[in-house]
């Protein structure tokens, strides 16, 4: 299949469902407040571009800094975790809590010990995210060939360079990998941890306006905040995976179909 | 003979598992010499190699050099061709310089001198995985001389490559070893390589490994394609296999 027909198929398939359901709305006559067709959600859209956009922004904030901090603090645990295995051993059943523990759950209490709320935000989407970056890059620590091992500590490397010259481009795609899993992660972490705090006003992001959307019933607005969501996360994953195919490009087999040779 | 460059004695080796890789072996390696190790799967050939390297420190024993170690005196040629995929050939051979801390141009200089020395000169951009597994050993044995070290491991380096690449590369390696004459430890399990490239074969038995025999090649130097087909080659090679059978414990 040529690869516009492959771009096209998602989309033709999106347009005949999208179709389907303003002709299933209509025909049954189902008020908005039940179930609103694609197009009033468009207009939902529009109207409220502004209040929308400023969500989206707070949302956005709190992801890509949440993200940042976990792909630097998640590399940073899994360095030291690799440094010895009675660390490792000692300390990575915490991180694994830190996983399966529902950050709902850890929500009320981050509420009532930190009072900014954008601080609030920020440790609960980190939470989410922390995971796979410590898992993955741990994992790609740990399978460095042992001959490069070998063959730099033959030559004397230092430690410095045995990090900056094998350990760092062996990890990277590895880290990259976990950092796909992170950024989708980390809004999910946003969208729950504003549902729980229950933010409102200016500084409040999508997630909170699209409850408080719901709960007047405006469920066009609420599906416009949900399918703005939506999109932000196919734009965060379609960025972290562009990025590391860009990174890996000369060389990795997970970024091959990209090179030309 | 030329003095020992490398002399190993009583050396053992047991690991923590418990296995015992090595019984007391002692061997003088001289300087400027080719010499291989043969004998069964898991003998210790390639324990001995590492300790030789410094790489691992025996149980026992004592490992003598004749020269000052220091980074690049030794270097050491693996059966995988153990290759940064990340880097280009040029920068995967000019690795032990920048380790080093050889400034750049001189590395450049050097890296590319050693890759025109194995045939490569022109692959300097091309990453390793463009390359077929042959080149890949090459780049690997151009890594491994770039420094110009006094003694050059190797262990099993041709083993996974087919027939026709192995004899390619065996007289190219041997022709830089004429050019060069460093001393060369090479670690095999092909008969016809050990008696085409070595002018000493070193031969262990089973595990635990030991020196079970140390022969001289009777071929001239320098050694020919050619020399392949002659009768001396032929038996040198059943005379090697012969006494490989019987450090194996089978009749030849």
């Amino acid at each position: 299949m040529s690869k516009l027909g492959k771009a096209l198929l998602p989309a033709v398939f999106g347009i005949v469902v999208l179709g389907l359901w303003e002709w299933g709305v209509r025909a049954a006559e189902i008020p908005d407040y039940v179930l609103p067709g694609p197009l009033a959600i468009f207009n939902a859209l529009t109207a409220n571009f502004t209040d929308l956009a400023q969500g989206l922004a707070v949302t956005l904030q709190v992801t890509v800094v949440a993200l940042v901090l976990a792909a630097l603090t998640g590399a940073g645990i899994a360095f030291l975790l690799a440094q010895s295995k009675l660390a490792e051993h000692m300390l990575f059943p915490y991180a694994v809590i830190l996983q399966v523990t529902p950050i709902v759950t850890v929500a009320p209490f981050v509420i009532i010990w930190v009072s900014n709320i954008f601080v609030v935000l920020l440790i609960l989407a980190w939470m989410a995210a922390v995971f796979p970056i410590i898992s993955n890059t741990l994992f790609g620590l740990k399978s460095v060939d042992p001959n490069l091992r070998d063959l730099f500590r033959l030559y004397g490397a230092t430690k410095p360079q045995t990090a900056w010259r094998l350990l760092l481009p062996s990890t990277l795609p590895h880290f990259l990998s976990g950092l796909r899993i992170a950024g989708g992660l980390a809004l999910i972490g946003t969208v729950v941890a504003e549902m729980v705090a229950g933010t409102s006003g200016e500084r409040s992001g999508l997630a909170s306006r699209l409850l408080e959307a719901s709960y007047r019933l405006e469920l066009a607005k609420a599906l416009a905040c949900f399918m703005l969501l939506s999109i932000t996360g196919l734009v965060l994953y379609a960025l972290l995976d562009w990025l590391s195919g860009r990174l890996l490009r000369h060389w990795h087999e997970s970024a091959l179909e990209s090179a030309h040779d | 003979m030329n003095a020992p460059l490398l002399t190993l004695s009583g050396i053992t080796q047991s690991f923590p598992s418990g296995t015992q890789a090595l019984r007391p072996v002692d061997l003088s390696i001289a300087e400027g010499s080719f010499v291989s190790l043969v004998g069964p799967s898991g003998c210790g050939k390639s324990t001995l190699l590492r300790i030789a390297s410094g790489l691992l420190t025996p149980t026992s024993g004592r490992v003598a050099r004749a020269f000052e170690s220091k980074p690049g005196g030794v270097a050491f040629v693996f059966q995988d061709s153990t290759l940064m995929p990340w880097a280009t050939v040029a920068r995967n051979v000019s690795l032990p310089l920048e380790l080093a801390g050889v400034a750049a141009p001189e590395a450049v200089v050097r890296a590319t001198d050693a890759l025109r020395r194995v045939g490569l000169a022109e692959f300097a951009d091309a990453y390793p995985r463009q390359l077929s597994g042959g080149m890949r050993m090459r780049v690997s044995i151009a890594r491994a001389i770039v420094t110009n070290p006094r003694l050059l491991l190797m262990d099993e380096p041709f083993a996974a490559l087919d027939e026709f690449t192995r004899f390619k590369l065996n007289e190219d390696l041997l022709q830089l070893w004429q050019a060069n004459r460093w001393t060369v430890m090479f670690v095999t399990h092909s008969v016809r390589e050990a008696v085409f490239l070595s002018e000493r074969v070193v031969v262990m038995s089973p595990r635990p490994g030991a020196v079970v025999a140390d022969l001289t090649i009777h071929l001239p130097a320098p050694r020919t394609d050619a020399m392949r087909l002659g009768h001396a080659f032929a038996d040198e090679c059943a005379r090697l296999t012969h006494i490989l059978g019987q450090a194996m414990g089978v009749a030849a």
